[in-house]
């Protein structure tokens, strides 16, 4: 089963090898430098889709492709422990997904200075991947970092309305967020005795011997507020759309698609299953929040008039159904939450981009002074009427993201059944600021402000360039939404192998 | 060939047919528009053979599972969905005929048609759907359909903001639905339909009754919004900014209905608790909305409340006929899959499919005397067009008799049937029903006398004349179905299941329904007739009793209710939470942490010592200090 385990390997290498590259042939002018990167993004996506191609669930959950190399910590426990398994492989095909449409969007762009742009971009695909192939928790956290750090680098330079201020408190806010969960994990390991950081090894040592009660009960504290701040767990969340209302788009659908998903994970693969009482004692925390992330944010997100942040608001509101799906602790709502942080990737990063191909016809994404924008350019108009009915769940464009919907309002209701109406009432919340935001930029008569700045710059439809990044998400919406066996056949085998969520059932 | 085959062929076709328009012929309106309806007339052709060639099936392949849930895709085909199959397929093809002609020049043409391959598609799944999860993935379908040909010609606002408003109204029904799904599916593990009518046939009374009542409520959520039930049918009224062949096939014949269609196939679920709320929101739609519609000037607009009125038939027929076949003892669940039908159930469908012809022929008719008048819509700009459009005003006046339920049309007979559940079940119901029956003589009259008597009342009017036969034989074509619709020993041995239910009342109710029904029609149409008089100039009744008209005109001030709770309430509240967050957690706890921040780092600044071997040490002993405090804490 481990055959193919260089390809993971090569999946995190390939990025950062590309990337340093990419400044190398930097003097050999533009055509040279998109095509070493355009090849840096494309390699790990076909490597990953070949791995999800070649993955056996018959192996009943466990880790496939698997390889360790001592990186001369292990006196410390720490190796490079590499391998996917039902949960982390659809996240890893969806990274490398959205990791090449993102880079196909930047490469074609004019960003300034674009090889240190896709460099900084490459840098984070390469820690992308490296978060869900990591067994080990430190590797795990590591990459991580190695993808935050470009993150910030991208938003203070290349980004946009605000972006020192969007910077700064990303900064703090995102650093913290790290920081209290690396407290906890390290909290897990020095109590645990087990002097690993090996998820495996963590997992079987501490089934043997659980942490105490409240052991438990700080270290998931520290998890929980750790990542809910990376996660933007409500009303730790005003960083995020702040932060991609700044960013540029390539750094904003990796960040809100791909690496925001960092903390749900380690929820789902770490801090559950290593302190199954410590999630219980937080319950009623990780439900009273998560429904200020589902009916406030909610609200502000109908509040926004400029098209990013709203984007970006509305991205907050959907981490609502996830913590929901986690604290329901069932097979069905953490396998639901699995399923929409990979259509939710698709999805938000989706948007991101074309709110950026809005932007440039219509040079601002303020929505009041848009307008009309259908009858120049209805190909884009298709795409994003597409991608929004895509995030509000509508089953066509956005059957993944209902069948993620679904099964966690399920698992929400068997977990606290009045939960239920408060969690469903954000489908009419969603379809309302979904619907406002289309009528407002493409239907209707053009605004003035539009009028006027058609007068500077013409406004075309969709570019190829501009199309093939969208069909490529499109596609793999579409494609996970009509089946979804693909997905979760894998993913229910390794969730049912995690006693506290099997136990439920 | 399997017979599922068959249906997935029925799928296919409409879907290949807009895909193809979406993506090759989006810019030639004539191939997107031939390929549209020819894909209309397979599809015809395939309905037609599933209903007399293939014998009732049912199937299913798992979809998808997750932990607990498992769904299944599949095709339930009984007489029911046969039924309904028919008339989305038949209605279907006249409405995407008639359209050759009513769009023939507009330059948005591709989209047009493929937005009603895409409904045909949509609404086909929801028919044969076997599972409540299929069912409510294409019943979300045909709305975002719906949607996006409400808001066809989206330069206009208005059109923009009814289709927006289409979408979530109808979100909001489906807050309830969904969730009564998620009830059924904890309390049952299956959604399958088959599955549930067994569960409940089988043990039905051993339920908690108030937990299955609750769930049929919910799921009743779902046609309340889909087909335009007291209080969510003010999306229905604003659709009518879409192109009016879409009127007649969604928002008169096929999608509207939906809701219907989804009470009889969840029939077997409702408690007497349950179909008595439905009873009563079914009359009460059906008064309410044949009151608006005596007020309202545009022609569309008073169609689509009588729609709505219609539906409000529908829905009370089916309440009431299930609540006859329980019959006072408590639990005699009628078994869709063994096709024994309630009599609501029979009453229901009957009306929608008769209502289905006559209500998509007064829409067309009234396309094709909006497209004769360079769109003009207001009937009192009309008037004259007797003579100037023969045709139509032919098949058009069919259609206002079928519909009024003049005796031996379509529109008597499927009348009379739910008549007769409702005299079995409940007089009050029975005679506020037959009162409706008057109302809607009383408007159709008044349309009719007006658009079609008298002379020309503006230029628009009086440049009329007949339009060309790809949308005159569609009328005439269901014309003839609203003459014969109404006579059930026509109807072909395999929806016998359905028909066969219709009730036939002993003779002395049948008389009490037959002089109550025909009194109420005549009186009707005799007091419009003499209060409006043909061809009138202006509305009698704003002149005479102007404080009633002002409530009627002004659709009972629910419109003017939710906009105001959207942006004095929803609105402000969005706002003020958006506002308070700006404050409170951007500004001051943010900026506070930051602050403090600031004053630390002016105190770490004497660190700054420009030795990168300092900031080496620094880093480290930062990390040794993280560990101890990570490790020390506990």
């Amino acid at each position: 089963m481990n055959d193919f385990a260089s390809l993971v390997q090569l999946s995190i290498a390939v990025p950062i090898i590309a990337a340093f590259l990419t400044l190398y042939v930097g003097k050999w002018g533009r055509p040279a430098v998109q095509i070493v990167s355009v090849t840096g993004f494309a390699l790990p996506a076909i490597f990953a889709l070949f791995l999800w191609g070649f993955y056996d669930p018959a192996i009943a959950g466990d880790y496939a492709f698997v390889s360790k190399m001592d990186t001369g910590l292990s006196i410390i426990g720490v190796s490079l422990h590499l391998g996917l398994n039902g949960v982390g492989l659809p996240l890893f095909v969806m990274a490398s997904v959205v990791g090449l449409a993102a880079g196909l969007f930047a490469a074609q762009s004019k960003a300034e200075n674009l090889p240190r742009y896709l460099f900084c971009l490459l840098i984070m695909q390469g820690g992308l991947m490296g978060v869900f192939a990591s067994i080990d928790i430190f590797f795990f956290y590591f990459f991580h970092e190695l993808a935050l750090i470009p993150t910030f680098i991208m938003v203070g330079i290349w980004g946009g309305r605000d972006r020192n201020y969007a910077a700064m408190k990303m900064t703090i806010y995102l650093t913290l967020g790290a920081m209290l969960s690396l407290v906890g994990l390290i909290a897990i390991y020095v109590k645990s005795g087990a002097e690993s950081f090996d998820l495996i090894t963590l997992k079987a040592h501490l089934a043997e011997a659980p942490l105490a009660e409240a052991v438990q009960h700080y270290a998931f504290g520290l998890l929980l507020f750790g990542f809910g701040i990376l996660v933007s767990l409500w009303p730790m969340h005003t960083w995020a759309p702040l932060g991609y209302g700044a960013a540029p788009s390539s750094a904003a659908m990796l960040h809100a698609g791909v690496l925001k998903k960092f903390g749900l994970y380690g929820l789902i693969q770490i801090a559950v299953p290593l302190l199954p009482d410590g999630i219980k004692q937080w319950e009623n925390w990780i439900v009273w929040l998560a429904l200020g992330n589902i009916l406030v944010v909610g609200l502000i997100t109908m509040a926004q008039r400029d098209l990013k942040q709203m984007i970006g608001y509305s991205s907050v509101m959907h981490m609502g159904y996830a913590f929901l799906g986690i604290a329901a602790m069932s097979v069905l709502g953490v396998g639901g939450v699995v399923f929409m942080m990979i259509a939710h990737g698709l999805t938000v990063a989706l948007l991101f981009m074309l709110s950026t191909m809005i932007h440039h016809r219509t040079q601002t994404f303020e929505m009041d002074e848009m307008g009309g924008l259908s009858k120049k350019a209805p190909v884009l108009s298709a795409f994003f009427v597409c991608s929004m009915m895509a995030s509000i769940a509508l089953p066509g464009p956005g059957l993944a993201n209902f069948w993620a919907e679904l099964s966690i309002f399920i698992a929400i209701y068997q977990f606290k059944s009045w939960l239920i109406y408060a969690a469903v009432a954000g489908i009419v919340i969603s379809a309302i600021y979904g619907l406002r935001a289309i009528a407002r930029i493409f239907f209707g008569e053009e605004s003035k402000d539009f009028v006027e700045s058609q007068k500077e710059f013409a406004v075309s439809d969709m570019t190829w360039a501009e199309r093939v990044p969208a069909l490529i998400l499109i596609v793999v919406m579409f494609f996970i939404g009509f089946f979804p066996k693909t997905v979760t056949e894998s993913l229910n085998e390794s969730l049912q192998k995690e006693a506290v969520y099997s136990q439920s059932e | 060939m399997e017979s599922q085959l068959y249906a997935y062929g029925l799928l296919a076709i409409p879907l290949l047919s807009a895909t193809a328009i979406a993506f090759f012929f989006r810019r030639s309106g004539a191939l997107a528009s031939g390929i549209s309806v020819g894909a209309a007339a397979s599809i015809l052709a395939t309905a037609g053979h599933i209903i007399f060639r293939v014998e009732n099936f049912e199937y299913n392949v798992e979809w998808i599972e997750i932990g607990s849930l498992k769904v299944s895709f599949g095709f339930l085909i009984n007489d029911l969905a046969k039924l309904m199959l028919f008339v989305v397929a038949f209605v279907g093809f006249l409405v995407h005929l008639f359209s050759l002609g009513y769009m023939k020049d507009d330059p948005n043409k591709a989209r047009f048609f493929g937005g009603l391959s895409i409904f045909m598609f949509s609404m086909l799944g929801l028919v044969m759907a076997s599972g409540l999860i299929t069912l409510f993935i294409f019943w979300e379908l045909v709305g975002f359909s719906s949607y996006m040909l409400i808001g066809f010609y989206l330069e206009k606002p208005s059109a923009a903001a009814a289709s927006k408003k289409a979408f979530i109204v109808n979100r909001v029904g489906d807050f309830g639905f969904l969730i009564g799904i998620i009830m059924l599916f904890s309390m049952f593990g299956t959604l399958n339909l088959t599955s549930l009518s067994e569960i409940f046939s089988t043990d039905g009374t051993l339920l908690d009754q108030a937990a299955v009542t609750t769930i049929g409520l919910l799921l009743f959520c779902g046609t309340v919004g889909k087909s335009g039930q007291l209080p969510l049918h003010v999306w229905l009224p604003d659709a009518m900014e879409g192109p009016t062949p879409v009127s007649a096939l969604i928002h008169a014949a096929t999608m509207v209905a939906a809701g219907v269609f989804l009470l009889c196939r969840t029939g077997f679920l409702m408690t007497v608790d349950a179909l008595t709320v439905i009873t009563w929101v079914g009359v009460a739609t059906a008064l309410f909305a044949g009151f608006t519609a005596v007020a309202q000037r545009d022609i569309k607009k008073i169609l689509a409340y009588s729609t709505v009125s219609q539906l409000g038939y529908m829905v009370a027929a089916f309440g009431l006929g299930s609540l006859a076949a329980f019959g006072g003892n408590g639990h005699a669940h009628g078994h869709m899959g063994d096709a024994v039908v309630t009599g609501g159930v029979a009453a229901a469908m009957f009306h929608l499919t008769t209502h289905a012809f006559f209500k998509a022929l007064l829409f067309l008719g009234s396309g094709s005397i909006i497209h004769a008048c360079h769109h003009e819509q207001d009937i009192f700009k009309m008037g004259g067009l007797k003579s100037k459009m023969p045709i139509t005003f032919i098949t058009f006046s069919i259609g206002v008799l079928a519909l009024t339920g003049f005796p031996l049309l379509a529109g008597f007979f499927s009348k009379d049937a739910i008549l007769a559940v409702a005299l079995e079940s409940n007089s009050a119901a029975f005679y506020l029903l037959v009162f409706g029956a008057f109302l809607t003589a009383l408007y159709m009259t008044r349309l009719w006398l007006i658009t079609f008597l008298g002379a020309p009342k503006s230029d628009n009017a009086n440049h009329a004349r007949e339009n060309g036969l790809t949308m005159t034989i569609p009328l005439i074509l269901l014309a003839a179905l609203s003459v014969v619709g109404g006579y059930a020993s026509l109807y072909p041995e395999v929806v016998s299941g359905v028909i066969s239910g219709i009730p036939h009342p002993d003779s002395a109710g049948q008389t009490t329904i037959l002089i109550a029904s025909l009194v109420a029609v005549f009186a009707g149409y005799i007091i419009s007739y003499f209060f409006y008089g043909a061809g009138a100039k202006e509305d009698r009744l704003e002149q005479t009793v102007e404080p009633l008209h002002i409530v009627l005109a002004g659709k009972f001030y629910f419109d003017h209710a939710y906009d105001w709770y959207v942006a004095k309430v929803q609105q402000r509240v969005a706002t003020t939470l958006h506002f308070t967050e700006q404050i409170a957690l951007s500004g001051l706890i943010i900026r506070g942490a930051a602050g403090f921040a600031g004053l630390i780092g002016i105190g770490l600044k004497t660190l700054h010592v420009g030795s990168i071997h300092a900031y080496v040490y620094w880093f480290i002993g930062g990390l040794a200090l993280f560990w101890v405090l990570a490790v020390g804490i506990f």
